[in-house]
């Protein structure tokens, strides 16, 4: 096994995680743009999980509570979120219905599933290759935003589609829940800290740990 | 310096300009030259200001049945949202397609049209501090997905017009995301850290 490279946290330093400037975290303030010195995101794990459970949470509200309803001459027409998918894969616009799909239902389920996973194998919970691990955190940090198309177009249908007694169209409950659920993994996402995946090889392979990573600020 | 993934130590060689150093242990992307990078970032977010003036002035999309036509604007979307009972939703569009984008753009302008000529601006650090953690909540490409499928939705329902507005948006995305691209994280704050002295 080759040894590994040195890591910040052995020497006491930190880094910055706004300037990305090297300092001892005796300092407290990074020197350069006056952010707070954290060796780790303080209580990483413990936020994540949190958000994480409050997503979960408000997932099947906004899943199964209508987002928008449609009212035509009279008739009300409420609609969720799969409806909707399922409307345009019927009107056979299937790239549409793929798009909605992956973006509103696959991506929030995939976040909160494998945040959990990587909450756990920073816990010591379940053991994987830390490099896939991370592969798996950039990509949900990359993916999070896009589920909030369908807020967007609740949005804009509700903007235009303003026709008094003739069309319109009003945001239902849904579509709070929906929104709470995708702000919730953005920030679960934001407060975990990939580097504890790391700390974890340190962990496993010394035979008596110094202090668990997670513990420290 | 360290990663920012795995807090590996490394040493800060320099790289050529438009290449990136990666991280000897996780394969992260360390730090990158991005070339003309000041000039790139300061030309990207002008030109973002100015559509945003346009987006926000001029209609986005026209629709018309029945006889009726009703008006699109990025605004007006966010307002019908806090009129119709859900404010907290209202509130949320309008940050992340008006709020975040303006101060994406103006907080970039204001850092490094400055340091073109070697000055900080006055504040400039807590400017630059504020961009980093404004970027994720800028969504106007997603918006702008959200466009397209509304208008998959309308297309039997009604007639519909691009508005100038609309194509100003889609500018503005491309701009917002070659500012964006233009940060060179170390460069910035080396050059604040010089100025400042």
């Amino acid at each position: 096994m080759i040894p590994h490279p040195p890591r910040a946290i052995d020497q006491g330093l930190a880094n910055c995680h706004v300037c990305g400037k090297l300092t001892p975290v005796a300092k407290h303030h990074c020197p350069r743009c006056g952010t707070a010195l954290h060796l780790r995101k303080p209580a990483s794990l413990q936020r994540t999980a949190a958000l994480l459970l409050a997503a979960g949470a408000l997932y099947l509200p906004a899943n199964l509570l209508p987002v928008m309803t449609l009212s035509e001459l009279g008739d009300i027409m409420a609609s969720t979120i799969l409806e909707g998918m399922a409307e345009f894969w019927r009107r056979q616009a299937y790239p549409i219905a793929i798009v909605i799909f992956v973006a509103s239902i696959m991506i929030p389920l995939i976040k909160i599933v494998a945040l959990t996973w990587l909450c756990a194998a920073a816990n010591g919970k379940v053991y994987s290759s830390p490099r896939i691990l991370g592969r798996i955190y950039g990509f949900t940090e990359l993916l999070g935003r896009w589920s909030m198309v369908d807020i967007f177009v609740v949005a804009i249908l509700v903007a235009l589609v303003q026709f008094g007694a003739y069309m319109t169209v009003t945001p239902g409950p849904g579509a709070l829940a929906f929104a709470g659920v995708v702000v919730l993994t953005m920030f679960a996402a934001m407060n975990f800290d990939p580097r504890l995946l790391w700390d974890r090889l340190e962990i496993s392979k010394a035979p008596d740990p110094p202090q668990p990573p997670a513990d420290r600020e | 310096m360290a990663c920012h993934f795995c807090d590996t130590l490394h040493e800060a060689v320099p790289v050529p300009e438009g290449t990136a150093a990666r991280c000897k242990r996780c394969g992260v992307v360390l730090y990158q030259n991005r070339p003309a990078s000041l000039v790139r970032v300061t030309a990207f977010s002008l030109t973002a200001l100015v559509l945003m003036a346009i987006v926000n002035t001029f209609p986005f999309l026209t629709m018309e049945a029945n006889g009726i036509r009703t008006e699109l604007s990025l605004a007006h979307a966010a307002r019908e949202l806090m009129r119709e009972g859900t404010p907290v939703i209202g509130w949320g569009v309008a940050l992340f397609t008006i709020i975040a984008p303006l101060v994406m753009a103006g907080g970039m302008l204001y850092v490094c049209a400055p340091l073109l000529i070697g000055r900080a601006a006055p504040g400039a650090r807590h400017v630059a501090r504020w961009l980093g953690r404004t970027e994720p909540w800028n969504m106007i490409e997603v918006f702008l997905l959200g466009v397209l499928v509304s208008l998959m939705k309308l297309g039997k329902m009604a007639d519909l017009y691009f508005g100038v507005g609309f194509w100003a948006f889609a500018a503005l995305m491309l701009c917002m995301a070659g500012a964006v691209a233009g940060i060179d994280r170390n460069e910035l704050w080396d050059r604040l850290e010089v100025a400042a002295e």
